[in-house]
């Protein structure tokens, strides 16, 4: 079922999803109220300008980020089953947070996204170190679902240690855009240089989709190429792990969405990619914080719901 | 200059330094100054709740989880209504600044991510609840009272819980031991010595179980581990029915303890005992302590 013109309709959806993010929460602003809201000193100021605008414009670039890195791994590892968490970065940075959280409750919390990033990078350098330059896209998968493993029960570990710290640790851990404003978007903003990388890598990407043999025959260094795009979304998802926490699914269900409606050319995959992303978020984070205000879900939550159902359908449907 | 403008100008200058005279408290986060006194406050944690109840100031809204009976029921009977501004552990950002409150008080422990944020919205008074002391959330109640303007208020209403619970402890067993703890389904909690509850405990002249070495407030404990512990008497707050507790009844190490061979495993409230932490709530934990250890 592939989409005539796939970029009108995903434009449009996001932006009258921005708008209902914008409207709608605990407490509803009818759409006339909007832009005066973004005066200041006007009622909604706050609600407006200091914190739906900023999470929502966060969940736009979140959505995007983690979605592009799931396409450009799943671009690399050819598998449609692979997704950023395959590289462990994203159980690194969550273990790195935890360590954090355990060892130095006393200590400020602004250190958190530091400290997640730096875990997350630190992650991908291990599997960098293990797997060599030149290693093929199954043995790099099979290392970086190992590792990610070797984290997660070091989570588990700590959490069943120290026990106290579980509450906070797990809320982080379910990934959530709650208390996300101005301050984590111009975080993630510098990040944004990757994307033009991504699209740069996109046509190499097509090419390697034959097989390395074909792919290096038509003038594509596979090794180098795997090296860069993995890099790419190393950097992505680890930007966004370490402001939002690590958001389930989205790199493994945005990509295969899009692929369905546009095809796997990554010159329109990358683009669409990232705007169903963008959507996937924007109504994860709508759904938990309208569902049954004023209690806030996290948004992870929301992703993890509508992600492991498809998850499960895709692995019985690939045979 | 005459006598009589002296007198006005002085005068003047007194009732102004009155209005104006601005509050400056130690929180958290540093210096917290005010110079007005709060009339729409909203409460992150139960404990300030109860602090606020001890001053007869009621919140308009409060991060009640959305369960309304969270919140003990001497503290309802005193503050009236409220609005919930959703979980402790995250609450909705949009309420409170709905609410136009003007003092938000938020827990350390819980609410320095989104500090700078609630500063946007009102001024933020930000001390310690969860896993504070007895001593510390007396103490924390006590600034509380003079960020609201009811400091000699809040004065005598701490004499007047040390006498209350000076007089509870009169019909207290002296230096029973008395050991508290939370059963989830999987899993039992005990309130240490460094706990809130124990230091209630200690305030009624009873004494701690000793739960060996373990600085943090809440301990995790198998059941093996609450043999080698033995306390005299477990009150437990159940979280959810059968905990763990009701499990560990059928099996036979149970009855080795203390507790099992004389009857002194007893049922509290957790509300009471571990959610509110506050002053109205030690006095209740008081009365629960002489219905249980009085009642033979």
């Amino acid at each position: 079922m592939k989409q005539s013109r796939p970029f009108p309709t995903l434009i449009t959806g996001m932006l009258i999803l921005i708008i209902a993010n914008l409207m709608f929460g605990a407490v509803s602003i009818p759409l006339n109220e909007i832009l005066k809201g973004f005066q200041q000193g006007s009622d909604n100021y706050f609600t407006l300008h200091e914190y739906r605008l900023p999470r929502t414009l966060l969940a736009v670039l979140v959505g995007a980020m983690m979605a592009l890195s799931g396409a450009l791994v799943q671009g690399v590892i050819r598998n449609p089953l692979a997704s950023p968490d395959v590289l462990g970065v994203s159980h690194g940075a969550g273990l790195a947070a935890v360590i954090y959280m355990t060892y130095f409750p006393a200590s400020s919390i602004d250190w958190l996204p530091a400290v997640a990033l730096v875990g997350g990078l630190l992650a991908a350098l291990i599997l960098w170190w293990l797997c060599g330059q030149s290693s093929s896209a199954i043995k790099l998968a099979i290392t970086g679902v190992a590792l990610a493993a070797l984290y997660a029960s070091g989570v588990d570990f700590l959490m069943l240690v120290k026990p106290l710290e579980i509450n906070n640790a797990l809320l982080w851990l379910t990934g959530s855009l709650w208390g996300r404003g101005w301050h984590q978007l111009m975080m993630i903003l510098p990040w944004l240089l990757l994307i033009p990388v991504a699209f740069w890598l996109a046509k190499s990407l097509n090419l390697i989709h034959l097989g390395d043999d074909t792919a290096m025959s038509l003038g594509i260094n596979a090794n180098k190429l795997r090296l860069v795009s993995l890099a790419v979304a190393v950097g992505l998802t680890a930007s966004c792990v370490a402001v939002c926490g690590p958001i389930g699914f989205l790199g493994l269900v945005a990509p295969h969405l899009t692929r369905k409606l546009v095809g796997g050319r990554h010159q329109t995959l990358l683009p669409a990619t990232m705007l169903v992303g963008a959507i996937l978020l924007l109504v994860a984070d709508l759904v938990a914080r309208t569902i049954d205000p004023p209690i806030e879900l996290p948004a992870g939550l929301m992703t993890a719901i509508i992600g492991a159902p498809y998850f499960l359908w895709l692995l019985f449907r690939t045979k | 200059m005459t006598r009589f403008s002296s007198y006005v100008i002085t005068c003047v200058v007194l009732l102004f330094s009155v209005i104006t005279q601005a509050t400056t408290v130690q929180d958290s986060k540093g210096t917290f100054t005010i110079d007005y006194q709060p009339k729409r406050i909203i409460v992150l944690e139960f404990s300030f709740a109860d602090a606020l109840a001890a001053v007869n100031v009621s919140p308009i809204g409060i991060a009640d989880d959305k369960d309304p009976t969270r919140v003990l029921k001497d503290v309802r009977d005193i503050i009236g209504d409220w609005t919930s501004v959703g979980t402790r552990s995250q609450p909705s950002l949009e309420v409170i600044a709905s609410l136009k409150p003007d003092l938000i008080i938020a827990d350390i422990a819980r609410h320095e991510a989104v500090y700078k944020d609630l500063q946007k919205i009102a001024p933020t008074l930000i001390l310690p609840s969860r896993r504070e002391t007895y001593e510390g959330s007396l103490k924390a109640a006590g600034i509380i009272g003079k960020v609201v303007g009811k400091d000699s208020a809040m004065q005598t209403r701490l004499q007047k819980h040390k006498t209350i619970m000076m007089e509870l402890a009169k019909q207290l067993p002296h230096n029973a031991e008395v050991q508290f703890g939370v059963a989830r389904d999987d899993a039992l909690f005990l309130h240490t010595a460094d706990s809130y509850a124990g230091g209630v405990i200690r305030a009624l002249g009873l004494t701690n179980a000793e739960t060996g070495r373990d600085d943090s407030a809440y301990r995790q404990t198998g059941l093996e581990q609450l043999v080698a512990i033995n306390p005299e008497y477990l009150l437990i707050g159940h979280y959810v029915t059968p905990s763990i507790i009701d499990k560990w009844q059928n099996e036979p190490l149970w009855s080795v303890l203390k507790v099992a061979r004389n009857k002194h495993l007893y049922k509290v409230n957790p509300n009471v005992w571990s959610k509110s932490r506050g002053i109205v709530a030690a006095e209740r934990m008081g009365q629960d302590l002489i219905k249980i250890l009085n009642a033979k």
